[in-house]
């Protein structure tokens, strides 16, 4: 097994990151095999009924189970994190690459403009570019995109930098390789891990976000069920039916803390395997 | 000292002249005519017509940027479509509320983040080091509005200590229910910025701990209380207020949510008012100003940094 696996699965708080999210992917995935219930199906008869062995989660006002409606949306976040960290990733990588790579004015010009992404508050950007828009699964993807750029382009830019440095670079440049062969066959490649460490963190960021901006009332309009507007519905209900805010904000704060755990444990991994490549 | 201030604020002009443009540039990227966005669907062909003329939506392009611009420099930002006041107005009467909101929550990330730092860094790796960690980790990983409902069901729902939404009082004035309505947002927001203070003036802290003049101070005999007092904690403020200032986006993006949460009649809570009805000018008035204030306090922090850091040259 790769050593760098086995150190992170050696990690207890990482490993259960690593089970919680493997278990909720394969929900979300499997969920309409999985589950006997529609997430859009309404029992007016039943109407936020209680946590009970048929509705482990209970019930919302309109009589849909909770629990199906908190797995399916743990499809949207998973899809929303996914296709954000992608936009993110396909911008903000080759930005990140071209400035550190060629430095002069394409760094300044290109490094200034992700300064200025990276001086407004995400969550403002995401709500106007939304404001725009208008509500839709793909605006909020789009906007939750957008907010992570900088932090693509920066790791990126910085990983570029130490590795221009370094002989094998040169020496593929002195074989005679183009800036674009070297750029994407010797310096790209070696620069991954960090970007994928940024890929986890993001998809935290980014699960946030989200929840955020459907909780706000302007993210993934309903009935898409998702956790952002189950808590954001559920707090309407606080003294009739408190489970309905407290259940799915459970299932979405351990997604946080699983990612947020993971990424931090693989970011520092990285930076003791470098420090043990760089010492004495 | 001015200027280097002045420096600064040159220096924020791009940036704000590049969010001016976007959030201007809002009124025609959204489907339908820009006068439709400005007076609403529901606008009689004359009132069409004043306003083509008064906003100058006859003239070139750039030229309406420049008097618009012109305009949000004086103040004028228009008036909202809902309730037909001036943008200005209705943005003046909620900053006071979201001032008191910001400031209380980083009274309390302050008061909670400062001694976990402190505690664990004075013990690195030990029992209580990585409970408070844990702790950081939770403070930061909870989201804002999920806290902020628990709070509510714990202290407005079972104990009825609290109200479950927070109204404004100035704290002057009514400083009693000022606190009690206060309390809440305050709490969810401060133990929020506490998780963000204590884990980077932590890492701050332990880069400092075992610095030469460390050594040197200990071993002229300062006691321990002296040493990181005077000398560690001054040293360790540099890379921490950095982390502060650019702590600051999520800062903004805490009260949107803290608001939100608890019907707190602040700027954020208008701005979300502003997108449901679609209501442009209140929306870029809003934006504009939530910007202005973080770059305000962006500006603040670097001053603050210049002030503990003589090393600093303002020249």
């Amino acid at each position: 097994m790769n050593p760098m696996l086995r150190r992170l699965l050696a990690h207890r708080g990482a490993l259960l990151g690593i089970a919680y999210i493997v278990l909720l992917a394969a929900a979300a995935i499997f969920a309409h095999l999985i589950l006997p219930s529609d997430p859009l199906a309404q029992d007016l008869a039943n109407t936020l009924d209680p946590p009970s062995a048929a509705h482990w989660f209970g019930t919302d006002e309109l009589g849909r189970d909770l629990m199906t409606r908190a797995i399916y949306g743990a499809r949207t976040s998973l899809i929303t994190a996914l296709g954000a960290v992608i936009i993110a990733g396909l911008i903000g990588v080759p930005i990140g690459l071209v400035a550190g790579f060629f430095g002069g004015w394409r760094d300044a010009v290109l490094m200034r403009l992700v300064d200025v992404l990276l001086a407004l508050p995400g969550i403002l950007f995401a709500m106007a570019l939304i404001a725009v828009l208008g509500r839709s699964q793909f605006a909020s993807l789009l906007a939750v995109g957008i907010t992570g750029i900088p932090s693509f382009a920066r790791i990126t830019r910085a990983q570029v930098l130490s590795l221009r440095q370094r002989d094998f670079v040169t020496a593929v440049e002195a074989l005679g390789g183009s800036s674009t062969y070297t750029m994407f066959t010797t310096v790209l490649p070696n620069a991954w891990s960090p970007i994928l460490v940024q890929v986890v963190i993001l998809s935290a960021v980014a699960i946030l976000l989200e929840a955020a901006l459907s909780f706000l009332g302007v993210g993934i309009p309903p009935p898409t069920p998702s956790w952002g507007d189950m808590l954001r519905t559920g707090k309407g209900f606080l003294y009739e039916a408190p489970y309905y805010a407290v259940l799915p904000g459970i299932v979405l704060t351990l997604t946080i803390l699983s990612l947020d755990t993971l990424g931090r444990t693989l970011s520092r991994l990285i930076e003791d395997r470098q420090s043990a490549e760089d010492g004495p | 000292m001015i200027a280097y201030i002045l420096r600064r604020l040159a220096q924020f002009i791009p940036v704000l002249l590049l969010a001016s443009l976007g959030i201007w540039a809002m009124i025609y990227a959204v489907p339908g005519s820009p006068i439709g966005a400005l007076v609403g669907e529901n606008a009689t062909p004359e009132q069409i017509a004043a306003i083509t003329i008064r906003l100058g939506l006859d003239q070139p392009i750039l030229v309406q940027y420049w008097r618009w611009l012109l305009a949000a420099l004086h103040g004028d930002l228009g008036h909202s479509i809902q309730s037909r006041e001036p943008v200005l107005d209705l943005i003046a009467t909620r900053i006071p509320a979201t001032l008191q909101l910001g400031l209380a929550a980083t009274l309390v990330g302050l008061l909670v983040g400062i001694p976990v730092a402190v505690a664990s860094a004075l013990k690195p790796n030990s029992l209580l080091d990585r409970a408070l960690s844990g702790w950081s980790a939770l403070a930061l990983g909870v989201p804002t509005f999920w806290l902020g409902i628990l709070l509510i069901l714990l202290f407005a729902v079972h104990l009825h200590w609290l109200p479950s939404a927070s109204a404004y009082f100035p704290l002057i004035s009514d400083p009693i229910p000022a606190l009690t309505n206060l309390a809440l947002p305050a709490l969810t927001l401060g133990l929020y910025i506490s998780g963000i203070f204590s884990r980077f003036l932590r890492a701050a802290l332990l880069g400092e701990l075992h610095a030469d003049y460390v050594r040197t101070a200990r071993s002229k005999g300062l006691r321990e209380r002296d040493v990181i007092g005077r000398h560690v904690m001054r040293n360790a403020m540099l890379p921490f207020v950095t982390i502060v200032g650019l702590s600051l986006a999520n800062f903004i993006g805490g009260t949107v949510i803290t608001e939100a949460v608890f019907t707190y009649p602040g700027l954020g809570r208008l701005l979300i008012q502003a997108i449901g009805v679609r209501d442009y000018p209140l929306i870029q008035g809003c934006i504009l100003f939530i910007l202005a204030i973080y770059i305000t306090i962006n500006l603040l922090v670097d001053v603050l940094y210049a002030y503990i850091d003589p090393r600093i040259d303002y020249h």
